[in-house]
């Protein structure tokens, strides 16, 4: 095997700089050490802002760790915790594959700073099953083929629980309504629908 | 996005110096608006005051006097059974707006302070003067199908895009903000701002100051009130042109009207000569379309937006027309 | 031989996988967890033409947790792009693709210039946001309908007069003229983007320094592994190609793309793994697109309706440096039996990005403008829109005398219209209202090639009876694994729950791209052909322990349920004990299956029909489509609920295209001003109503043994000119160009 250098670029800058800023991280305010953070691009001052503690509960299960300020709720789950049943679809907030329940709330985790669900409970698609027993909104779409490529699903999923448990599921069109928050490019719309149909006829708890 | 400091304080005047105090720093809200515009760079905010969990939020009546508290969320609003008895028409329009996931998340405060969603100004490698005076704006000789026939200036042609802020203007809501000097009141009508030379401020609220609460007097408007969204799909989209219409009647008069348009200008669109036209009038169609020609008077349509012209009165004309009775939806 | 069918072909079984994407677990390209993982973000050029005079990356590198910033300037050489090809936009067939950080040069507005590797996300995406770009700019030519008259001839047409794009004649040249009744029409197409809900992604992995692994967003591992093998210069076998999961694709997936280049770069020069997602912005820069078309239209009947002649004219956009076409013509020949067809396509190079194939691509453009100028002439005969086609239903296909393989249209017309509401519709359009709604009624009939590639698929049964089977084909979303475990377990009389198939790694048996609607049509037979390959080795090994069965030929033998019967029934064994008395612990085969030359001798082609039924507001000109029936004569189902999923969500992305769907670019700056899901509008829930479905079922054994004919494009392909159709009955209003948006119809 051929051991290759990594590319990494200014070296010597580098760890000219990681010499210096112990003194200098001392002597700056905060905010002037953002400014510096993101301009004067030194890696010790940037650790030292780069980090906000959150202490989240996901699923049931409590995580506590510090984090960039500026990590989504999303990305939280999907690139720190590994859990990649929530989707990125867009990461403006234009298409609910990112749906997740905030305390108990339908959200978009992609619009969410992870930082402000500190003692906040997340409920994301992995949590929804108890165990091996689907829950019944899960079941449903399986039953109706409410799913092609399964991308927007876990987002569907969640919002249509969601939309239940909100009383906005009383009729086909208000379903309909209350769900075009969810954008499925590969149309199983009508699909999904009877699914949420089914539920909500069906009475069990959501 | 750029790195910024994040602080939750646990008291509102504690959150106002904090934004005093950076000359970046920024409320965080339902973070709905200003986090998709720090994803795309546009905004730069070097600190982040989370003020949700603030005691600003809930419902409450006074009197002849609602107040929301700002932090209260879109769908509390648009569900809460004060407002769906006296101000059915703020209800219907913020269910007009966005998605449930967005309206669950976004705040009275922040919804106030929607940002435009011209693509010129959502683009940092295109001309916009509200992103960054002097570039000039793209829209004016470029693509403009959604953009104002109202009140706009040759620096900004861009409409305010939130459908709760037309109902806001047409119920004459007050905005309560408190800031470094103190508690003032806004009325909504001075809230948001014409583009002129300045298309960089959308509106009079000073960077440091914090909005706490929105009041809106009950009137006799909520037996007759609808709100028309036209778009281009049948949910989640802007507004090609929307109409907040309520009307105080008797029997089939109309006592006084209030109505206010979405999707035509830098700000809700109020439109007051029609109002003054169908005082005493009948809930007529001819009446309906002699008010909407009154209030396109002035009105000054770009390349792609002319359909605007049309569509507009057409728009107001259907809103009455349901608002009064005259016709089912 | 015989295999007593369990009736498993055609049943709406649940998905295989589905499972697996209602609880989050499938994983999709960007999901798979590798150590020491660096994330890429492209930057974009924000001009259209031209060349980077300088690129300052000098904030960007020092940046925190920037590990590189790579462009043309420091980009490691790509072994394949030294190849003598000459600069793109020379003369060649058709041109050659996007080299990313070859040189300076810009060729369209969005192109990727430079990447940033970094620790984190956040970290790579604020470090992308600080490279400096000076650009020295060149006009850029954007405008469409400004430059159409400098459309050129494509270069196959130049090099073959019989292809597809080059100029046709059938009967007189612009036969149409002479007829007693003419329309003459223009349609316009913008440019679409497939916007699928997963954002193009990869990780690219080099294992060493020359053995590969991807896990990359396509309809195809096995054209993926090959094309990087040839772009890095490195042996097939050393790339692998992980594509199990696909977050939709509709064509985007069917060639690979700059993105991908730079991450291998990337991982390449950082020794890492590299994980790169495009932006949704980037979706709409550099993964192609269905192209803006301008169509001309001249159509001529007898009154009693018949077609004289049809002269369809095409120009369609494609970027500078690369020809693309598509089918667009091909309906026009061969729908309608009309003596005189003249059709000429022509190519618009504009500074864009290349064009790709989007679902239906060609077919779903030119029904647009073909099933709408049908619908003309039908008003203007007077003859009602259904009776006119019929009319003009061709027996053979009227573009080469071919036989069809199969044609039930004339089922479709009769089903659908009975389950629309047909006899409901006025001749007279605005005679239906509800209120303000203005009520209407319109169809079109789409068509596709029921086409059908070479495929291989290994099959294993194992000591337990289970039946694993692998092939590289993707599932981009219509339900492959679900329809392949069907047909396995009917071949082999098993029940699904024993059968497991496996699919999307380019390391299994071959299989090209997913789409064309033949993956059905090419994989089916390859399982066919492994499961009888393992009953010919189950007899064999059957007859040399069980005296039943000792020299016994296939025909004199039963496969049921699970167990190998001799004619007589007699006695039975069961497939785990053939395999016990014969010692072995499996039998492992890999056989394929390919297209014969029956192709040559017929026309084959499948065909949905579409009825829509719309409400448009009289006085807002908001459009709601109330209803749609979509029939499909697409040969055998497999899955009647995966089949019919497909259906309806192409009646989704046709409403889409019909009312919704424009890519604008501001052509001062040649510079895409929708590009994201708030501007540019796909079908959301409350756009799109109950569709009825309905199938002929009818099973075509000329296209392949199964007897599918396959309707991923079908499925789209004449729902927006349905739709459009039913707007002018309702409104009397033709809209002639797409999307019909409210503003259209006050």
């Amino acid at each position: 095997m051929n051991e290759q250098e990594p590319f990494c670029p200014n070296e010597s800058r580098r760890s000219f700089l990681k010499k210096s800023t112990v003194i200098t991280a001392v002597a700056l305010t905060p905010a002037a050490a953002i400014n510096a953070a993101n301009n004067h691009w030194d890696e010790h001052i940037a650790a030292a802002i780069e980090n906000v503690s959150l202490s989240v509960e996901i699923n049931g299960t409590r995580h506590t760790m510090d984090i960039d300020p500026r990590t989504s709720l999303l990305d939280l789950l999907r690139e720190n915790l590994h859990l990649t049943g929530t989707k990125k679809g867009c990461d403006y907030g234009q298409c609910g594959a990112c749906t997740v329940h905030v305390n108990g709330e339908r959200v978009l985790s992609c619009l969410t700073l992870a930082a402000t669900t500190d003692g906040s409970k997340v409920t994301t698609i992995e949590g929804l099953a108890n165990g091996d027993e689907l829950h019944p909104m899960q079941a449903a779409f399986i039953k109706h083929d409410g799913f092609q490529c399964g991308y927007c699903t876990p987002g569907q999923i969640m919002s249509a629980v969601a939309c239940i448990r909100e009383g906005h599921a009383s009729s086909r069109d208000q379903i309909r309504e209350y769900m075009s928050g969810n954008i499925c490019r590969c149309g199983a719309y009508p699909n999904i629908v009877d699914a949420i149909e089914e539920v909500q006829k069906g009475g069990q708890k959501v | 996005m750029n790195l910024f400091q994040y602080v939750r304080p646990a008291e509102q005047k504690t959150a106002i110096a904090a934004v005093a105090a950076e000359p970046t720093a920024r409320f965080l809200g339902g973070g709905t608006n200003l986090l998709d515009l720090m994803k795309r760079h546009i905004m730069q905010p070097e600190k982040l005051v989370d003020v949700t969990r603030l005691p600003l939020k809930g419902i409450t009546q006074q009197g002849n006097i609602i107040r929301i508290g700002a932090l209260t969320r879109n769908t509390e609003i648009a569900e809460d059974k004060t407002i769906l008895q006296n101000l059915p028409l703020l209800a219907m329009a913020i269910n007009a707006g966005a998605s449930a996931q967005i309206r669950n998340m976004a705040t009275t405060g922040g919804n106030l302070l929607q940002r435009t969603r011209c693509p010129y100004f959502y683009d940092t490698a295109m001309p916009c003067n509200k992103r960054e005076p002097g570039t000039g704006c793209g829209a004016l000789e470029g693509f403009n199908r959604m953009h104002a026939i109202f009140g706009f200036s040759d620096k900004c042609i861009a409409v305010n895009p939130s459908d709760m802020n037309v109902a806001l203007r047409a119920l004459d809501a007050t905005v309560v903000v408190n800031g470094p000097k103190g508690e003032r009141k806004i009325p909504i009508a001075d809230f948001h701002r014409l583009p002129g030379d300045t298309p960089e401020k959308d509106t009079n609220l000073d960077k440091n100051e914090l909005i706490t609460a929105v009041t809106i007097p009950i009137s006799p408007f909520s037996k007759n009130a609808y709100y028309l969204k036209v778009r281009d799909r049948n949910s989640y989209a802007f507004a090609l042109v929307s109409v907040a219409a309520a009307l105080n009647m008797d029997g089939n008069t109309i006592k006084e009207a209030r109505l206010a348009m979405g999707g035509v200008a830098h700000k809700p669109w109020r439109l007051t000569d029609a109002e003054t036209f169908l005082k005493s009038k009948t809930a007529t169609e001819e009446n309906f379309q002699q008010a909407a020609q009154i209030a396109f008077q002035g009105a000054k349509a770009f390349k792609h937006n002319q359909y605007k012209l049309k569509l507009g009165p057409n728009t107001i004309v259907q809103a009455l027309s349901v608002a009064s009775g005259l016709k089912s939806v | 031989m015989s295999t007593k069918s369990n009736k498993v072909i055609g049943e709406p079984m649940n998905r295989v996988d589905g499972k697996l994407k209602v609880t989050g677990a499938a994983t999709y390209s960007a999901e798979y967890k590798l150590a020491n993982i660096a994330y890429a973000v492209l930057v974009s050029s924000t001009i259209t033409k031209g060349t980077i005079k300088n690129i300052d990356t000098k904030a960007a590198e020092n940046a925190p947790g920037v590990i590189a910033v790579i462009s043309h300037v420091n980009s490691i050489k790509v072994p394949g792009y030294q190849e003598q090809h000459g600069e793109p936009g020379q003369p060649k067939p058709a041109g050659r693709p996007l080299r990313v950080f070859y040189d300076n040069k810009v060729y369209f507005n969005g192109q990727p210039i430079a990447v940033v590797v970094a620790g984190t996300f956040e970290r790579a995406r604020y470090a992308a946001s600080l490279v400096k770009v000076q650009y020295d700019k060149e006009t850029p030519q954007t405008a469409f309908e400004e430059n159409m008259n400098k459309a050129i001839v494509p270069e196959q047409a130049k090099q073959n007069p019989k292809a597809a794009v080059a100029d046709y004649t059938r009967g007189t040249p612009d036969g149409y003229a002479s007829a007693p009744v003419k329309i003459e029409t223009e349609y316009f197409q913008p440019t679409e983007f497939h916007n699928p809900m997963e954002l193009q992604s990869i990780i690219a992995h080099w294992e060493t320094d020359d053995r590969l692994t991807l896990y990359d967003k396509v309809q195809g591992t096995q054209p993926t592994q090959q094309n990087f093998a040839r772009e890095w210069q490195i042996p097939v076998e050393n790339i692998k190609v992980i594509s199990t999961f696909v977050g939709g694709a509709f064509g985007n997936g069917l060639r690979n793309w700059p993105h991908e280049t730079a991450a291998i770069i990337a991982a390449k020069m950082v020794n890492r793994p590299v994980k790169l997602m495009l932006t949704r912005e980037q979706m709409f820069y550099m993964v192609g697109y269905r192209p803006r078309t301008w169509q001309k239209i001249n159509m001529g009947a007898t009154q009693d309706g018949k077609l004289v002649g049809i002269t369809h004219s095409v120009v369609g956009q494609t970027s500078s440096y690369e020809q693309f076409t598509e089918g667009t013509l091909q309906q026009t020949r061969t729908l309608y039996e009309c003596p005189n067809i003249s059709t000429r396509y022509r190519l618009l190079p504009l500074h864009v990005s290349t064009p790709t194939p989007m679902r239906g691509p060609g077919e779903a453009t030119g029904a647009w403008a073909l099933e709408c100028a049908i619908d003309e002439m039908a008003h203007a005969l007077n003859i009602d829109p259904i009776e006119f086609r019929l009319r003009n239903y061709p027996e053979k296909d009227p573009d080469n005398g071919k036989p069809w393989s199969s044609n039930y249209i004339r089922d479709c017309y009769k089903m659908g219209a009975e389950a629309i509401g047909w006899k409901n519709r006025k001749q007279q359009p605005g005679m239906l209202r509800d209120g303000d709604w203005q009520i209407g009624y319109g169809m079109a009939i789409g068509m596709f090639g029921a086409n059908r590639q070479a495929a291989k698929v290994r099959g294993k049964l194992y000591g337990d009876g289970t039946v694993l089977m692998q092939c590289a084909v993707t599932d981009i979303g219509p339900g492959t694994g679900t329809a392949m475990t069907q047909i396995a377990a009917d071949n082999m009389s098993l029940p699904v729950e024993k059968v497991t198939f496996q699919w999307g790694n380019s390391d299994f048996p071959e299989m090209g791209n997913q789409g064309g609607s033949s993956t059905v049509n090419s994989v089916g037979p390859a399982v066919v052909a492994a499961c009888n390959s393992i009953k010919q080795k189950l007899l064999e090994m059957a007859g040399r322990n069980k005296q039943e069965f000792a020299n016994a030929k296939m025909e004199e033998v039963m496969f049921e349920e699970g167990k190998l019967f001799p004619k007589d029934k007699s006695t039975s064994i069961a497939y785990e004990d053939i395999l016990k008395g014969g010692g072995a612990r499996d039998i492992d085969v890999i056989e394929g299956a390919r297209p014969g030359s029956e192709r040559q001798q017929y026309a084959m082609y499948a065909f949905s029909m579409h009825f829509a039924e719309v409400h448009v507001h009289a006085v807002t000109g908001q459009t709601k489509v109330a209803k749609v029936v979509a029939c499909a004569d697409a040969g055998r189902i497999i899955n009647k609920k995966t089949a019919g999923n497909q259906m309806i969500g192409g009646v989704s992305g046709g409403i889409g295209m019909a009312l919704e769907e424009e890519a604008v670019i501001d052509d001062r700056f040649g510079r895409y001003i929708t590009k994201d899901l708030a501007d540019y509008h796909v079908a959301v829930h409350a756009d799109v109503p109950k569709v009825e479905v309905l199938f002929v079922d009818k099973p075509d054994l000329l296209v392949d043994p199964i007897g599918s004919k396959g309707l991923g494009e079908i499925a789209i392909i004449g729902v927006a000119p349905a739709i459009a159709n039913a707007i002018f009955n309702a409104t009397g209003k033709r809209i002639r160009e797409l999307p019909i948006t409210p503003d259209k119809l006050i």
